[in-house]
């Protein structure tokens, strides 16, 4: 299996957990870079140009969030996969919404890491089942509070892709199971994506009010 | 503003306590002087005196701890205005402009330095002694507490406010420090001790700080339930059970056969797959439970494994459920279990 090498960046503020990282990525992943706070992550991956940023949900001087937003429009290509042991669904929603390609927890293993770096730089989107679980509920919520005719809502494939990967099932497995290509769940996953990238801030910050997040 | 540290001396020069030698040493004067001084205070109404013990009370000697040192000054300071109001009442001015000054003079000198209550207090004693003497007075009389008063809301409110924050904020950084000295350090402390047992103490710590960090869902629910089995079973066996949960249900009889359907199917999955890592999954009426360890062929299990028959199909049959069991030898298992 001949992946292109891949170029990453690591963002984390915690030096500790970046040097686990760096010693369980595997092969055809090079880390070109490291970067502990916001603003040094947004110098260095525009300096930089990786093809993937491993970035943290939250760092000292503020979350994930603000380096997606302050590197995109400068660096389009560049690549977003968070990385994160907080369980604090609006955080994590956040990430994405801000354009990540994925969530991942930190308890991943590195062979499943360096797998999800090469999908994400790919263009794929990588669903860790937590992401997913989060996802089903920002959907759900919206279905509860009436129609909201701004928040597309989830098909009834893309739920079902959803929960299947909410159980731990692999995007192959998903496909055989719904007799469908790996290409066609990798599609339906993207589209989740999307969604999720466009529906209201208004919609989401009543998900986030109904379940006391803030 | 920093005062120059005055203590007592305990060098030779001291005659009584070392007061007057401590003073004179500090303000670079002749210790005569100083005791001159005090000596002909003790004329107006034994003021000197009084003053003596309060400079006592209030220097500290050298060898005298911080929170020693902070009583005495409380009391020093009482006894300094004491002397004070006699030495002033000595020289003929009336009672009720000398005694208010003073009694919140110290008050201001207490709530610059260390008893900030009783700094108050003492202010506002001052001001009600100030109040009562001159209530005849005409408006000018009654406008100039008033004055006061306000003019030390302005200054004492803000600090008032500072010091209750900084309290509340203290509080919780005693609370985190106690949190992470019980939990966090104990079991770094045991993991040195028993590397065997790291990855469970260390799961069994992550999900503490969890559930300490976003605090569980209401009890009495299935979501509450099935991640508490969870705990159970990675305690019980050393496995990691990763639990997502979308929605919610309360726990009723149908939903608790659920509960303990999927803590048997776990049970199952820690025992026999051969890995580490159990996936979990709860819905509001279904809840699946997935490992990718050795399966088995379900055809081939004895009849008599009660496990799987009875704890799992029959529980969920009994309330109308349904369990379905998926394995493939070599590639896992996944227990399906639906209301």
């Amino acid at each position: 299996m001949s992946r292109p090498l891949r170029r990453v960046i690591l963002v984390d503020d915690h030096d500790l957990f970046r040097a686990g990282v760096r010693a369980q990525l595997g092969a055809g992943v090079e880390i070109v870079g490291e970067a502990g706070s916001v603003a040094d992550a947004v110098q260095l991956i525009k300096e930089l140009d990786p093809d993937v940023v491993l970035l943290d949900v939250h760092l000292g001087d503020g979350s994930g969030d603000a380096v997606i937003v302050q590197v995109t429009p400068e660096r389009p290509a560049v690549k977003f996969l968070a990385l994160s042991v907080s369980d604090a669904p609006e955080d994590v929603i956040a990430v994405i919404r801000a354009g990540a390609r994925g969530y991942v927890t930190k308890a991943i293993s590195g062979a499943e890491l360096t797998d999800a770096v090469h999908r994400v730089a790919d263009g794929d989107a990588v669903f860790s089942p937590r992401l997913a679980g989060f996802v089903l509920d920002a959907f759900r919520s919206g279905e509860a509070t009436a129609a909201d005719p701004e928040l597309d809502q989830l098909t009834a494939r893309e739920r079902e892709v959803l929960q299947l990967i909410a159980r731990g099932y692999r995007y192959k497995e998903i496909a055989a199971r719904l007799h469908l290509s790996p290409r066609t769940v990798e599609s339906h996953v993207s589209a989740v994506l999307r969604k999720l990238q466009l529906s209201s801030r208004h919609e989401l910050t009543r998900w986030a009010a109904e379940r006391r997040l803030i | 503003m920093r005062i120059p540290q005055v203590e007592r001396s305990t060098r030779d020069d001291a005659v009584v306590a070392g007061v007057c030698a401590g003073i004179a040493q500090t303000v670079a004067v002749d210790v005569t002087f100083v005791r001159l001084v005090f000596a002909l205070l003790a004329f107006a109404s034994g003021a000197g005196i009084v003053a003596y013990v309060g400079a006592w009370a209030l220097l500290p000697g050298p060898e005298d701890t911080e929170p020693a040192r902070r009583r005495r000054r409380v009391g020093g300071t009482v006894l300094l205005v004491w002397s004070g109001i006699l030495a002033l009442g000595g020289l003929g001015l009336s009672n009720s402009i000398v005694l208010p000054l003073l009694v919140a003079s110290a008050g201001a000198v207490l709530l610059r330095r260390e008893s900030r209550t009783l700094g108050v207090a003492l202010i506002v004693a001052g001001i009600i002694i100030f109040v009562a003497h001159n209530s005849r007075g005409s408006a000018t009389t009654l406008l100039a507490p008033g004055a006061v008063g306000v003019a030390l809301i302005v200054i004492a409110g803000p600090w008032a406010w500072r010091v209750a924050n900084d309290r509340a904020r203290a509080e919780e950084r005693a609370e985190l420090a106690a949190r992470v000295h019980d939990s966090v350090l104990q079991t770094l402390t045991l993991i040195q001790k028993d590397p065997e047992n790291a990855r469970r103490l260390a799961r069994r710590q992550e999900r503490e700080l969890r559930a300490w960090l976003y605090p569980a869902r209401a009890s009495g629910m299935l979501a509450d339930a099935v991640d508490a089995a969870a705990a159970e079973i990675e305690e019980l066996h050393g496995v990691r059970v990763e639990v997502v949960h979308t929605g919610d249900a309360p726990l009723e009889e149908r939903t608790q056969a659920l509960v303990l359907a999927a803590r048997e199917a776990m049970a199952n999955a820690a025992k026999h797959s051969g890995v580490e890592e159990i996936s979990v999954f709860v819905e509001p009426s279904a809840v699946y439970v997935r490992d990718r360890g050795r399966g088995f062929d379900p055809e081939a299990v004895a009849a008599d494994r009660r496990g799987l028959a009875e704890s799992i199909r029959g529980r969920m049959e009994r309330v109308g459920g349904t369990a379905r069991i998926t394995s493939t030898p070599g590639e896992g298992t996944e227990v399906e279990l639906e209301l």
